[in-house]
């Protein structure tokens, strides 16, 4: 391709790469010199140390209502939301691919089956669902996973059964049906290659979307882990008046990893779509 | 008429899919009203004995029969907490919701077309990035770190607007702004962007040489506009519902989505499905309802 980048595709990228880097940088540190990855951080739990103020302390963001450095479980918070975020959406985006082919060219059932159900999981709330399954499976890792694929994969089904449809109707497929190939080699070699872009471009996106929602249980006190973004948040609620700077801090960190995987999505947009001169 | 017949039937089945569900999914997920109303010090007699009385110890397929022909009757039970009727706490309840929920969409509606055309006239100037940048920012907030925030700044620093509780329209603003500031950015964006679609087609040039004035060019571009924005309403209803939920529980509001949050937390399981009964139903009317205007603004998305 002979496009250039999009300024928003450099932005997004730059701010993503801080993000990726911090995250890699936080993860050297735990493993390399404080050997354990299993404590995060060495709850202080000194009273003199509650809600110090940033700069202060030896805190270089100071620290929260229970007196752990901000900066170490602002860390842990970051690789957490990441991983979580980027399990989930690759199995949501397979999933929504499968099923939206499949709702193309399956048989008839399968397509009223398949209407019925994703009207189903939009009409709940997904915070309903979430709340649902977390109760059945108690507040684990594994089922604030399942319960964000549950509820995520419906908005790529519906992107991939239309996307299929167009590629299904191209004449290469055709071309590519006329000389006899298999159903397998058909949706692995032509469809999913014809597909992905947009898939893609809906993925870096969708983890922007990912990050929000378990952010958002977390808030609620459905989250898995204490390092939840969303769990600070609800925690830092509290003491809005006492230490604004808590609540301040975790909502910006937040919204740059936010806005950089919506910029890098909203420029891959652009630089994929045949249309934009 | 046999294509509403067919819609009407689709949504039915839709209504009474998602209540079953639900009717069983809470029933079956861990956790016992009646063991939580009766604290920890009750005795297994007044247990079965409570449960007895609430028809909770019937097997779930008779609980399900009770639960249909009440709900044939127009009986949404009471709830297991305080024998309240579900049906009058659901009404108390749902004023604060619609409330915000209607007055956020229609003025995110507002703002959002108004300055999504306005973007879109003035591509690449300067008004146009300066929005662009603002709703890249505008939905790069969650509600709930935008709403601390808002606090932080209406309430604390400038000690404008009350901090939360519910009343009179003051205690409104906060909860609105909130839900309005995303809502708004993603209507504002798509408006620009199907703007930018339509103002080159050919009917443009055709009313531009004409000798239209500019003002009704643009208002029959945000005609045509008008079917793809409302479907973004449509799609962007469910986090809207979800939005006031949270905003609800941040802002300690007495409405629907703070009823569903403790109804679940507490299995208190007549508000749930009366919750989800509402919801449902009420999702369904704005479908028919925004299909209805489609068809109405552009009669070639008919039949």
């Amino acid at each position: 391709m002979s496009k250039k980048l999009t300024k928003e595709m450099k932005w997004g990228g730059g701010i993503l790469s801080l993000y990726i880097l911090w995250a890699i940088l936080w993860f050297g540190y735990r493993f390399l010199i404080k050997g354990t990855f299993a404590r995060p951080y060495v709850p202080m739990l000194d009273m003199q140390s509650e809600l110090a103020l940033p700069f202060s302390k030896g805190f270089v963001l100071g620290a929260d209502l229970l007196g752990r450095s901000l900066l170490e479980v602002l860390s842990a918070g970051l690789t957490y939301s990441l991983t979580i975020s980027l399990i989930v959406t690759i199995v949501t985006a397979s999933i929504g691919i499968l099923m939206g082919y499949l709702a193309v060219k399956g048989p008839s059932w399968l397509k009223l089956g398949f209407d019925l159900l994703i009207n189903l999981i939009f009409i709940f709330p997904s915070i309903l669902i979430a709340i649902m399954i977390m109760a059945v499976t108690g507040q684990s890792m594994q089922g604030l996973i399942f319960a964000l694929i549950i509820t995520g994969w419906t908005g790529y089904a519906k992107i991939a059964r239309g996307e299929s449809k167009r590629v299904l109707a191209l004449t290469y497929v055709e071309g590519a049906r006329a000389i006899g190939i298999g159903e397998l080699r058909l949706f692995f070699r032509i469809i999913i290659p014809a597909i992905l872009p947009v898939m893609i471009v809906n993925m870096v996106l969708g983890i922007s979307g990912v990050v929000i929602s378990e952010a958002s249980l977390g808030f609620l006190g459905l989250g898995a882990s204490p390092y939840s973004w969303g769990a600070m948040l609800g925690a830092a609620k509290t003491v809005l008046l006492e230490a604004p700077h808590i609540a301040m801090i975790l909502s910006l960190t937040m919204a740059g990893l936010i806005i950089g995987l919506n910029l890098l999505g909203d420029g891959l947009r652009d630089y994929l779509d045949p249309n934009e001169n | 008429m046999s294509k509403f017949l067919n819609k009407f039937l689709y949504a039915l089945l839709t209504i009474f899919v998602a209540l079953t569900a639900i009717f069983f999914v809470i029933r079956l997920s861990p956790g016992d009203p009646v063991e939580t109303v009766l604290g920890q010090k009750a005795t297994q007699e007044e247990i079965s004995k409570l449960k007895n009385q609430l028809g909770l110890d019937l097997p779930l397929s008779s609980q399900y029969k009770v639960f249909l022909i009440g709900l044939a009757k127009g009986d949404l039970g009471k709830t297991i907490f305080g024998a309240k009727d579900v049906k009058i706490l659901l009404q108390e309840r749902m004023k604060p919701t619609i409330v915000l929920a209607t007055i956020s969409v229609t003025l995110s509606a507002m703002i959002g077309m108004f300055l999504g055309i306005m973007a879109g006239y003035k591509k690449n100037k300067g008004f146009d990035k300066f929005s662009r940048i603002i709703s890249l920012f505008a939905l790069s907030f969650p509600i709930f770190s935008l709403a601390p925030l808002l606090v932080l700044f209406f309430s604390i620093k400038l000690n404008l607007l009350p901090v939360s509780e519910w009343g009179d329209f003051k205690h409104s603003l906060l909860p609105i702004l909130a839900l309005v500031i995303p809502l708004s950015a993603i209507i504002m964006r798509v408006t620009r962007n199907k703007y930018l679609e339509e103002v080159h087609a050919q009917w443009v040039i055709v009313i531009r040489a004409k000798g239209l004035s500019e003002i009704s060019i643009l208002y029959r571009i945000l005609k045509v506009c008008l079917p793809t924005i409302l479907n973004i309403v449509s799609i962007q209803l469910s986090v809207v519902i979800a939005g006031t939920m949270i905003t609800e529980t941040i802002f300690d509001i007495p409405g629907m989505g703070s009823l569903l949050f403790d109804g679940i937390q507490n299995r208190d399981y007549p508000i749930v499905q009366g919750v989800i009964i509402y919801s449902t139903v009420t999702y369904m009317l704005i479908y028919f309802l925004i299909d209805y205007l489609n068809e109405w603004i552009d009669p070639r998305t008919q039949g």
